[in-house]
């Protein structure tokens, strides 16, 4: 399936202007004819307004699933036999250096206790940690060559969200939503779902739109039902009665504004959208609406899955309304609450794997056969791997120099690996590929050109790849 | 603009590898193992053949595609295709694919024998060893890039500041002051009206905002709007200007541009022990009418100036206000040391020079005639620079704070260990407990968190190839850029005294291009919007060229002859009529005018200003009654929904101040946390906090609307709004009305806003009517 922009702009605003018409309760104030006019300028005006894409896209939304804490390339997607040979030995030199956080020089090899196993049509090898998501295996693309420039988890972080190992640059889903706009006449554009467990490293400027305008940043869910911050009307205040503020503040305001002043209409208009949010909204964060069979898909209701679960599904009923960009973290709080297994990978891995692979599977099977993974890129992965020398005797350290990463859906073709690490896993060889080139190919998808994507800051005109990444052309 | 894009495509590679990209070291692949007998090295094998057929065009005296292939550290770093080989991997090494490929050498240059060609793939494939430990730096990295064109230094502003007077006009009646006949003349020229003067109710609105960030008082609106002097209007400048909530509103325009912020960013986002102190000199510095030189030279070399001066200690805290990470574990203290470094370096061209410095970090500017070497230069100022934590409390309270805190700590440990055995729900009680335990940390004791002089630690400055603290070039000292002085300027001794006080007496010479056209700039950006220069921050020759260069030139020197007082360039432009027109303009988008200058550069009308998001609450909480115009002290932490504070790292760092009252502060004293803004602020495009923020962004979005709809504040402050209009107007809902709109946008309503409003106060609650009020276009915007 190709999609251009211009269908969807034109199927988008068509369904714009019924919503407009259905919400005109609010305000069919003034003069019919004056309002939908400056309804429709305002909307132009509107930062999130539908943009024209560079090229044809492939994928309308994304889905991230953030592995925070890092996740073993070891223990998942990428098999080392080797590895198991040499266990608590030196790593040999001809592997080269490598510089961790906290395994100092003379550590010794960690071989894994995982078994893998081929699956699907293509055969990938896929380890036991993973029962449901290796039935979905041939719709994924195995990027086994990841790598990034940092081995501490902020700046690691803030290098997979934004390119740039520092604070202060906008994510790539603020960089999505800046580059296309919103689709959604009801929902923030870009979602992040954090994990209740708690905190990550590098905080909320990770997520954040950086020096890109405010329209352009996240909107971070709270764990409940009523997940967006100021949707709830106050306590003692009742729809109705906001509905009649509401039409009282577009009165007043209509007194005052002059025909034409487009940034006073958004400013308006933006007060309906805020209103169908506040009212549409929650129906679409009310996970009843779904059968106990696609509940039991993402394995809501049950231990360990329920959290991620919902959270995943919520995920499907955002990108299917519209929402542009969707980060759904697992892992919070302290260290072996994430992915970060520093004391027992097994231990770890098992837990953290247990509560996400059924929901992803989920996921992926529930978009596929709604005909969303089409028109949706689906992301796996954490800020870097982890070392090939144990820590601690049974953990494993951080590690920035190979690692895997999976994408799935918005036109990428799956059933296929893609590059290697050397034969213990340390180091990417073969078709190495940066976060630059995540994102790159992410942009890709979406129609969007990462040389044109930019925004000037400090005397230079900055993109999420920073100079350039390289698109992963064998899976697009 | 194509043509800039390519420059920019060559023009950061290396940004990438400051950045921390991984340079493969030492590695061999599994399929290619080489025999150790067969050790070729660097020196010995490689450099005498790339030496007779590389190094013209990839050496000492050219880069070609950025690259130099004189060192094996520098074929590893490579070039704009980058790095030239991967040890350990000839297949994957760029050298090897060109000569393979033919391409390299250029076919007009002598070509490699079968033999050189095998030794430089079996020295990658057995992994490009070097002969010793190190390799010697390169002597000769700054040779040809030390030369600035003299063409470069024609750039406008590296010329020294014009002496220009101001123009004749043909209407000299609308000069008020001589920024108006540099705006008339430009207008006239293309034969074009400025606009009417503002009515009065419209011009104190937007000298309250603009001078104090506060709205007038209904009682100041009618005084003006019925005083008959002819001065009326510059008592009410005058008054303004005086007032201390002219330090509190025009020192956040400074705090942005230093991306002020009391927490170190990054993982821990460590708070700084006080550093609301540097606010508050801010505050007090404008407030006093601080010579903007010396406002200049305190923050930069505040140490060095007043040693014991708490004021210069305060204003010295300007170096610590970058982000800073802290890592546990192995990486290096080097490479942070020269985090840290570049920091501070870049906030210095941007903030003062207007220039985008830090672009030279790793290669020379590829836009502007500022070398690697210049970079390198103005960092050496302060390579003797550390962090200092001046205590203000006794040494009793300092210790039993130590003591307390130490065993905090000891505590934490047990029960860490404790946790590591536990399991299931004890392990849950245990990190419950460990969480309260983190709530039991005394407050810091008074501290300055500033910084001094450590010679005897100085960090060596080297050129870095990249930007890479590992790769180091020639040794460089303390020099002001190249294109602003004498190429024959020395750079000073690595042992002079005062490093930082010779930068400061650079900055703030009279004749300095830079300081005082940008300090001009900024000043008139905040009061129009935009600068004269659009781009604040970069002064540059890639930058936006003034929109009257002439004008920026008088203000300019006007500034220095008023011996650098802020006040008296503030009193040259609200006093004008350019200032004080009417930012109502007839023309529409599609007429000829608003298409020659669509961004109203040449000033025909006034431009209506989003309040920013400080102003907004700031108005909401005068508006309402509830303001607390305490000055000075502790920032001041507002309650903010747990969700948010669970998105700390460390939650224990968001102590809610005990004093309820205090929560009502204006929000310059509210705490500056990079890891954690406040919604509100956020939805009214505060600053990310953590790099420079020359101008704010205004958006229109619906989180704001939402903010402002159903946000706790916005109804807290509507619910006080109306308390305050009941008790005033004695339940007289005609009198509340009329004082409602008085008070929020300094007018009396029409008669429709009267009908509608009383309308809806017939039925409504009034807390609805007074949410609506401050919801309304008018409050937000200033005309």
């Amino acid at each position: 399936m190709t999609r251009t922009r211009i269908e969807n702009s034109v199927q988008r605003s068509g369904r714009r202007k019924i919503l407009r018409d259905v919400v005109s309760g609010v305000g069919s104030l003034a003069s019919a004819s004056l309002l939908s006019a400056g309804a429709i300028r305002a909307d132009r005006a509107s930062p999130l307004h539908p943009k024209v894409i560079h090229q044809p896209a492939r994928a309308r939304s994304v889905i991230f699933l953030f592995m925070a804490g890092g996740p073993s390339q070891l223990e998942t997607f990428d098999p080392k036999p080797l590895l198991n040979e040499l266990h608590g030995q030196p790593r040999p030199s001809q592997f080269g250096e490598a510089k961790y956080q906290f395994v100092q020089s003379d550590a010794k090899l960690l071989g894994t206790k995982r078994r893998f196993r081929k699956h699907g049509q293509s055969g990938i090898e896929v380890s036991d940690l993973f029962p449901h998501m290796s039935t979905c295996i041939d719709d994924f693309a195995v990027i086994r060559s990841c790598h990034g420039d940092q081995v501490v988890h902020s700046a690691a972080q803030y290098e997979l969200f934004s390119g740039r190992t520092v604070p202060g640059f906008p994510s790539m889903g603020s960089w999505a939503l800046f580059g296309l706009g919103s689709e959604s006449d009801s929902l923030p554009a870009y979602v992040v779902l954090p994990d209740p467990l708690g905190a990550l490293e590098a905080g909320q400027p990770m997520y954040m739109n950086g020096f890109l305008p405010a329209a352009y940043q996240p909107t971070m869910f709270r764990p409940g039902d009523r997940p967006v911050l100021n949707l709830k009307l106050p306590t003692g205040v009742d729809l109705q009665q906001r509905q009649r503020t509401l039409k009282l503040i577009r009165k007043l305001n209509e007194a005052t504004l002059r025909p034409g002043d487009e940034e006073l209409e958004a400013r308006l208009s933006s007060y309906d959208l805020a209103f169908r949010m506040q009212t549409r909204a929650p129906d679409v964060f009310d996970l009843a609406h779904e059968s106990k069979e696609t509940l039991n898909l993402y394995g809501v209701g049950q231990k360990p899955t329920d959290d991620y679960g919902r959270r995943c599904l919520l995920a499907r009923r955002l990108v299917e309304n519209g929402v542009r960009f969707v980060c759904v973290v697992s892992g919070g709080g302290s260290g072996n609450m994430q992915w970060d297994a520093h004391k027992d990978i097994e231990e770890n891995h098992l837990r953290k794997a247990s509560e996400t692979d059924q929901p992803v599977a989920g996921l992926l099977k529930d978009l596929k056969r709604r005909g969303l993974l089409d028109e949706t890129l689906v992301l796996w992965g954490g800020e870097f791997g982890r070392s090939p020398e144990a820590q601690g005797g049974t953990g494993r350290d951080h590690h920035n120099l190979g690692f895997t990463m999976l994408m799935a859906g918005g036109g990428v073709k799956g059933g296929q690996i893609v590059g290697a690490t050397d034969e213990i896993g340390l180091r990417a060889v073969e078709s190495p590929h940066h976060f630059r080139d995540v994102h790159a190919t992410m942009l890709h998808q979406l129609g969007l050109d990462q040389h044109k994507l930019t925004y000037p800051h400090l005397g230079r005109d900055e993109r999420l790849t920073f100079l350039e990444g390289n698109v992963i052309d064998e899976i697009i | 603009m194509p043509p800039r894009a390519a420059t920019l495509k060559t023009f950061c590679f290396a940004c990438i590898l400051a950045a921390g990209f991984a340079v493969p070291a030492g590695t061999t692949s599994g399929q290619d193992v080489v025999e150790l007998q067969d050790r070729l090295t660097f020196e010995e094998d490689v450099a005498p053949i790339l030496k007779s057929h590389c190094f013209r065009c990839h050496g000492a005296t050219k880069r070609e595609a950025g690259l130099d292939l004189r060192r094996r550290f520098t074929l590893m770093t490579g070039g704009d295709s980058g790095p030239t080989i991967s040890p350990g991997m000839p297949q994957k090494s760029l050298l090897v694919e060109l000569i393979n490929d033919g391409l390299m050498p250029p076919e007009e240059e002598p070509q490699l024998s079968q033999e050189q060609a095998d030794v430089l793939r079996r020295w990658i494939a057995s992994g490009a060893a070097i002969a010793g430990k190190d390799e010697p730096p390169l002597a000769t990295d700054d040779n040809i890039a030390d030369l600035v064109s003299d063409e470069a230094r024609q750039h406008w502003a590296f010329q020294p500041v014009q002496d220009v007077s101001p123009p004749t006009v043909e209407n000299e009646s609308w000069v008020r002051t001589p920024v108006d006949a540099f705006v008339l003349a430009e207008l006239q020229q293309r034969q074009w009206q400025p606009a009417p003067v503002a009515p009065r109710t419209t011009l104190i609105r937007r000298l309250y905002f603009d001078l104090t960030g506060l709205p007038p008082a209904p009682e100041d609106v009618a005084a003006f709007v019925n005083d008959k002097s002819v001065n009326a209007y510059e008592k009410v400048v005058d008054h303004l200007l005086a007032s201390r909530h002219y330090g509190e509103r025009w020192a956040q325009h400074w705090l942005d541009v230093v991306r002020f912020a009391e927490t170190e960013g990054f993982e821990y986002d460590r708070h700084l022990p006080d550093a609301w102190r540097f606010r508050d000199y801010v505050i007090d510095s404008l407030n006093n009418d601080k010579p903007f030189n010396r406002f200049v030279s305190e923050q930069i070399a505040g140490d060095e100036i007043q040693p014991d001066g708490e004021q210069c200690q305060s204003a010295a805290i300007f170096h610590r206000l970058g982000a800073v990470r802290r890592n546990a574990g192995n990486p290096d203290i080097a490479l942070s040391r020269n985090e840290v470094l570049t920091e501070r370096t870049n906030i210095i061209g941007e903030a003062f020079l207007g220039l985008t410095v830090g672009c030279a970090r790793c290669h020379n500017h590829k836009l502007e005639p500022i070398t690697q070497k210049d970079y390198y230069r103005l960092q050496a100022y302060l390579a003797s620079t550390s962090e200092y934590d001046i205590p203000l409390a006794s040494p009793e309270d300092h210790e039993a704070w130590e003591k307390r805190t130490a065993e905090i700590k000891a505590d934490m440990k047990k029960l860490k260990a404790k946790i590591v055995e536990a399991t299931g729900d004890q392990a849950a009680q245990l990190q419950h407990e460990l969480k309260q335990l983190s709530y039991d940390f005394p407050p810091h004791p008074a501290t300055i968190p500033s910084i001094r002089n450590d010679f005897e630690n100085r960090t060596a400055i080297h050129v870095l190839r990249r930007g890479v603290w590992e790769h180091k070039g020639v040794a460089v000292g303390a020099r002001p850029l190249s294109v602003l002085v004498s190429m024959s300027e020395p750079e000073l001794p690595a042992d002079v005294t005062s490093p930082k006080t010779r930068l400061a007496q650079w900055l703030t010479s009279d004749r300095h291009p830079l300081t005082a056209r940008v300090i001009v700039n900024r000043i008139w950006q905040n009061h129009f919007g935009t600068g004269l220069v659009k781009t604040a921050n970069d002064f540059g020759t890639h930058g936006d060229r003034p929109s009257h260069p002439a004008l920026l030139d008088w203000l300019a020197s006007s500034l220095v002859k008023n011996n650098w007082r802020l006040k008296s360039v503030h009193r040259l432009i609200v006093l004008s009529n350019t200032y004080r027109q009417s930012s109502q303009t007839s023309d529409s988008p599609e007429t000829e005018v608003s298409a020659a200058d669509p961004e109203n550069r040449f000033l025909r009308h006034f431009h209506r200003r989003r309040l920013s998001g400080e102003e907004v609450r700031d108005a909401m909480l005068a508006v309402s009654g509830r303001i607390n115009l305490k000055a000075h002290g502790p920032s001041v932490m507002t309650p903010v929904d747990p969700e948010l504070i669970g998105l700390l790292y460390n939650p224990s760092q968001w102590r809610v101040t005990s004093d309820t009252r205090e929560h009502d502060r204006r929000s310059i004293y509210l705490i500056a946390k990079r890891n954690l803004r406040l919604p509100f602020m956020e939805a009214f495009d505060a600053p990310a906090l953590q790099t420079s923020c020359p101008r704010r962004g205004v958006s229109t979005h619906a989180p704001q609307a939402l903010e402002l709809l159903n946000g706790r504040f916005a109804n807290d402050m509507a619910a006080a709004f109306a308390d305050r209009l009941t008790h005033e107007c004695d339940g007289d809902t005609v009198q509340i009305v009329e004082r409602a709109y008085h008070l929020a946008v300094g007018r009396a309503p029409t008669s429709r806003e009267r009908d509608l409003s009383l309308d809806f106060l017939n039925e409504q609650p009034l807390a609805e009517f007074t949410l609506a009020v401050l919801n309304l276009n008018e409050f937000i915007y200033v005309p």
